[in-house]
């Protein structure tokens, strides 16, 4: 046994004294077997490595070098005309061989894609959204408004969709006798129903005043005369004729899809398009919530 | 070759250094070709709009909004698209921000509207209960800096090519066309506010920081 020999088992074995030293009593062997086997990872570990190491000081220190000489001499140092190391050649080779692998196949084919990843994620939304709510009651469609309702529609409507003091649409009514004033006078166009925009100045004064009072007030009790140039478009019992023309009785799917589809101007402001950001279903709870919390 | 360079140590440092140059070239030129590409439809901020994200600075909405939505289900739900990095193309400084303690506001002229924004400038509780953001009545008073705004737009042309005064592109003109225009823009946007202050400033050719502001926010989409 050479002294290089002696020193790495001494080094090994200092190694492992002062480990034990430090932190031996942390460690009980057979307590805990993955505490055992790290420990028995670290003895291999360093074991390996003193001798690894020892290998190449021994070559360095005792290896001849040997072989024919090349012919090139560069002030008087050779070359031996020795082949490279076959472990050498075998990972230059294989790294041919990997970059060809990953320019062609690796690369194209295999690379990571936020993009793709949120599409996948998207996918699989929608798939559950559809599978999950294919069949859903009524009750379901309102809770689903509900919660649609607080995160989209609340921050301008208010929690309670009151509007928050008269800053939004009161979706609590349908519409109070000033709204109904204001679109008499200056008409609603951009909702995109089959009636068309409807002009300004249907009725005026007096009339104006009873259609307002009377659209306002649910449409209870005797309908004003003057009413018949609203019906004619809105309904006899202003329900918008299944879908002609917006709804003034109540929110039916077909209101607050269009408006969801194309914002709204009115007598408060204006409402943006929500356009895309809801899909059939979650539209139609909305409709539903609203009319579930009608003149609360 | 190697032989004859070898013996001449300058010759074999000149050869050193194309080489180099060489791999340095073919590595670093081509990212100076590489600018950043605007995304179809993305359009140069107007003097006002300007103004108003100089406004958005000055208050330092970025230190609480973000303006960048990442590709994740539950942040498109919330804010719209995910961001691109085309969309950036003429934000000089970009606004990204790092933290959200109010929500991301990259697309927010997609959801709210003027009247919407001027009363929660002036009293954000009064349309976010609870809401923890400040208001800025000062807005509502202090002057928006058309001129350098102005200055601004005209910088961002002359030294990043920014297509200001193209087709289809907004027009920057003179500084009296371009107050012109700010002026008019202006005016579009307090035709929506209930503010009479404000509405009284923009009658006389004054722009209150709000409407900048407003003008901004809404161009973000």
């Amino acid at each position: 046994m050479n002294s290089l020999v002696k020193g790495g088992i001494i080094l090994i074995v200092a190694l492992m004294a002062g480990t034990y030293f430090m932190a031996g009593d942390a460690f009980k062997l057979g307590d805990d077997y993955i505490n055992d086997l790290t420990m028995l990872g670290a003895v291999a570990i360093i074991v390996i490595t003193v001798f690894v190491a020892l290998k190449y000081v021994n070559q360095i220190k005792n290896d001849v070098a040997g072989g024919e000489l090349a012919e090139e001499s560069w002030d008087g140092i050779g070359e031996y005309k020795n082949n490279i190391p076959v472990g050498w050649g075998v990972i230059f080779i294989g790294s041919i061989i990997w970059m060809l692998w990953y320019f062609f196949v690796g690369y194209p084919t295999n690379q990571f894609s936020q993009i793709g990843q949120y599409n996948d994620e998207v996918n699989e939304y929608n798939d559950k959204f559809s599978s999950k709510w294919t069949n859903i009651d009524a009750n379901g469609l309102a809770a689903m408004g509900e919660s649609v309702f607080l995160v989209q529609c609340a921050p301008c409507h208010g929690v309670d969709a009151e509007g928050i003091n008269g800053k939004a649409q009161d979706l609590t009514i349908r519409m109070n006798k000033e709204q109904v004033l204001d679109v008499i006078k200056n008409g609603q166009q951009g909702l995109g129903y089959p009636m068309g925009a409807m002009p300004p100045m249907m009725a005026q004064g007096a009339d104006a005043e009873a259609i307002a009072v009377y659209v306002a007030g649910g449409m209870k009790g005797e309908a004003p005369a003057s009413f018949a140039a609203c019906s004619s478009c809105h309904g006899v019992d202003g329900k918008g004729m299944n879908g002609m023309a917006p709804n003034i009785a109540e929110y039916d799917d077909t209101l607050v899809t269009k408006v969801l589809e194309n914002g709204k101007k009115g007598a408060i402001g204006a409402m943006p398009s929500f356009k895309g950001r809801l899909n059939e279903t979650q539209e139609k709870a909305v409709a539903a919530y609203l009319n579930s919390i009608k003149g609360e | 070759m190697f032989h004859w360079l070898e013996q001449r140590p300058f010759f074999f440092a000149v050869v050193l250094f194309l080489t180099i140059s060489f791999a340095g070239i073919i590595e670093i030129l081509p990212d100076f070709a590489k600018a950043s590409q605007p995304t179809v439809g993305t359009k140069p901020y107007t003097t006002l709009e300007l103004a108003g994200r100089q406004v958005y600075i000055k208050d330092s909405c970025n230190a609480c909004h973000s303006q960048l939505i990442r590709p994740f289900k539950s942040e498109t739900d919330r804010y719209g698209m995910y961001s691109l990095s085309g969309e950036y193309a003429y934000d000089r400084p970009f606004l990204w921000g790092s933290k959200r303690t109010g929500p991301d506001l990259q697309r927010v002229g997609n959801y709210r509207t003027t009247d919407w924004h001027e009363n929660h400038m002036m009293d954000p509780e009064s349309v976010v209960p609870g809401t923890v953001m400040p208001a800025y009545p000062h807005q509502f008073t202090n002057m928006a800096d058309i001129a350098t705004a102005y200055a601004n737009a005209n910088t961002q042309k002359a030294v990043f090519g920014v297509p200001y005064d193209q087709e289809g592109m907004p027009k920057l003109g003179s500084w009296e066309e371009a107050q012109a225009a700010a002026l008019e823009e202006a005016k579009a946007v307090a035709a929506d506010m209930k503010n009479q202050q404000v509405k009284d400033a923009v009658a006389n050719g004054q722009v209150p920081e709000i409407v900048a502001l407003i003008a901004y926010l809404n161009s973000l989409k």
